[in-house]
C-alpha cells in the first residue's frame, strides 16, 4: 500500500493528488476522496478565520498509523492524507483523505474510517476567530461516537 | 575504543577521510542561557539595547557552524547542506533553550558543527543581553543526537533509556536526568507556558502521573492536568497516567484534538 502523508500550510490540488496516486496503476478500480472545508458558521456564527495548530512529529506519525490501520482492515492500494495547518479562511480546503482500492466499498469505508480516526486521534487543534473574539473549538461527542463505530467487537 | 585524533605515537593528527564512504550526516545539539526573569522579558519584547537578539544569535550560530574548522584544530572544513537554529524562551526556568541542527552528505560527522553553532549562539545571546544582566549562565551544551557514518545512530535519549533498562527495575528512579514537558494549544495559553524541564529527582513516581504531581508541586495551576479531558503523549505516542517514563523523555500535555 502506498501511503502519502503531508501536514502543510499550502493548499492542495485534489486532481493533482489523484493523478499522483493513480499514475501507472492499472489495477486501481476505485478512488474515493473526502475534502473538509472551513465553514463560516461553527460553534458561533461569523467565523472570519481559523488557526490550526498541530504537534509536529507526532502528527505525521499518528496519520501514518491511521493509514496503516485502514490498510489492515480493508484491501487498499493507496492512501493519501493531507492536512493543512496555520491560518485559514472560510471556504478554504482544510483536509484531504484519498483512498484507492480494487473495488469501491473498501475505498468508501476506509476513507470514512480514516476521517473518523483523524478527528479523534491526530493532534490538531482549531482556534476560530470571529469579530467578537477567538476561542478554541471544543471536541464533539458525535465525533467520538463516529469513531467508536469502527471498534472491533 | 581509541581516540581518532591521536596517531600511534600519541601525537595529534588529522584523520584522513579520503577513502571513507559519503553518507548522510546529521547532528543535533542543545544548550541554554539562564538569565534573570526581567532579562528574558526584555528579550521577548525586543526591548534590549542591541536590538533583535534571537535573529542575531541565529545568524551567529549559522556562521559559526560554517567556520568550525577554523576554531577546532583537527576538524575538517565541511560543505554543510543545512544549518538551522531554534530558540525557545522558557519563562518557567527563566532561560533560553538553543537547539542547532546540521546536515551534509560527506565523509565526516557534523557533531562539532552543531555544538559550535549552539556555543556561539549562546555566546551571542550573552553578548546581546549582557548590558542588563552580567550574571547569565551558559549551561548544558551537549550533543543530543547524531546519525550517519561508521558509528551510525546515537541519541542521548536512547542511551538514557538503555541505562534505565539495565538497572532492571521498571519505573525505578535514577538519580539524574531531566524531562522536557510541553503544553500545546489551549493548555499552553491557559498555563502561559509552552514548555519546561523537570529534574528527574523531582518525580514522586517514574510515570506520567508522577510528572503531573511534580508539576502541581511546582505550581497549583497544573491541577488542571488531572482533568480526564487532558491528553498526554510520551515521545510522540499517546500515553496514560500509568505509562512508565525514562530520563530524557519528552512529555506533551494537550486538550482533546479537533482536527479534520
Amino acid at each position: 500500500m502506498k501511503i502519502a502523508i503531508s501536514v502543510q500550510k499550502a493548499t492542495f490540488d485534489t486532481e493533482a493528488e489523484q493523478c499522483r496516486l493513480t499514475t501507472g496503476r492499472l489495477d486501481i478500480g476505485a478512488v474515493v476522496s473526502f475534502t473538509g472545508r472551513v465553514r463560516d458558521t461553527n460553534e458561533r456564527p461569523g467565523v472570519t478565520a481559523l488557526t490550526l495548530e498541530h504537534f509536529p512529529g507526532m502528527t505525521e506519525k499518528s496519520l501514518h498509523e491511521i493509514a496503516l490501520e485502514a490498510g489492515e482492515r480493508w484491501t487498499l492500494q493507496a492512501v493519501t492524507i493531507i492536512h493543512r495547518v496555520g491560518r485559514l479562511q472560510p471556504g478554504d480546503a482544510i483536509v484531504l483523505v484519498m483512498t484507492a482500492s480494487p473495488h469501491r466499498r473498501a475505498a468508501f469505508d476506509a476513507c470514512d474510517f480514516i476521517m473518523d480516526y483523524l478527528k479523534t486521534r491526530a493532534p490538531f487543534w482549531k482556534k476560530e476567530h470571529t469579530d467578537n473574539g477567538s476561542y478554541w473549538v471544543s471536541e464533539r461527542q458525535s465525533d467520538h461516537e463516529a469513531a467508536n463505530r469502527w471498534e472491533l467487537s | 575504543m581509541t581516540l581518532t585524533h591521536l596517531n600511534a605515537r600519541g601525537e595529534a593528527h588529522m584523520v584522513d577521510v579520503a577513502d571513507k564512504q559519503e553518507t548522510r550526516r546529521e547532528a543535533r545539539a542543545r544548550g541554554s542561557v539562564r538569565m534573570q526573569a526581567s532579562t528574558l522579558a526584555l528579550l521577548a519584547d525586543g526591548d534590549l539595547p542591541k536590538g533583535d537578539v534571537l535573529a542575531t544569535a541565529r545568524i551567529a550560530g549559522i556562521q559559526a557552524a560554517k567556520r568550525t574548522h577554523e576554531l577546532i584544530p583537527l576538524c575538517h572544513a565541511l560543505a554543510l547542506s543545512k544549518v538551522s537554529l531554534e530558540f525557545t524562551l522558557d519563562i518557567e526556568e527563566s532561560c533560553v533553550h538553543v537547539e542547532a541542527f546540521c546536515r551534509l552528505n560527506g565523509r565526516t560527522g557534523v557533531e562539532m558543527e552543531a555544538l559550535t553553532a549552539v556555543s556561539v549562539a549562546c555566546l551571542t545571546l550573552y553578548d546581546m543581553c549582557k548590558a542588563v544582566d552580567r550574571g547569565m549562565i551558559i549551561d548544558g551544551v551537549r550533543l543530543e543526537q547524531k546519525s550517519g557514518g561508521r558509528s551510525g545512530e546515537w541519541s542521548r535519549q536512547a542511551v538514557a533509556q538503555t541505562s534505565l533498562a539495565t538497572t532492571g527495575e521498571k519505573g525505578a528512579i535514577s538519580p539524574t536526568g531531566t524531562l522536557k514537558v510541553q503544553f500545546l494549544a489551549e493548555l499552553r495559553e491557559r498555563f502561559e507556558i509552552a514548555e519546561c524541564t523537570l529534574a528527574w529527582e523531582q518525580l514522586p513516581t517514574a510515570d506520567i502521573a508522577g510528572v503531573k504531581l511534580a508539576l502541581i508541586e511546582r505550581d497549583a495551576k497544573f491541577k488542571a492536568l488531572l482533568s480526564q479531558r487532558v491528553l498526554c503523549a510520551r515521545n510522540e505516542a499517546m500515553s496514560q497516567d500509568g505509562t512508565v517514563i525514562a530520563p530524557g523523555d519528552e512529555i506533551a500535555f494537550f486538550p482533546p484534538v479537533t482536527g479534520g
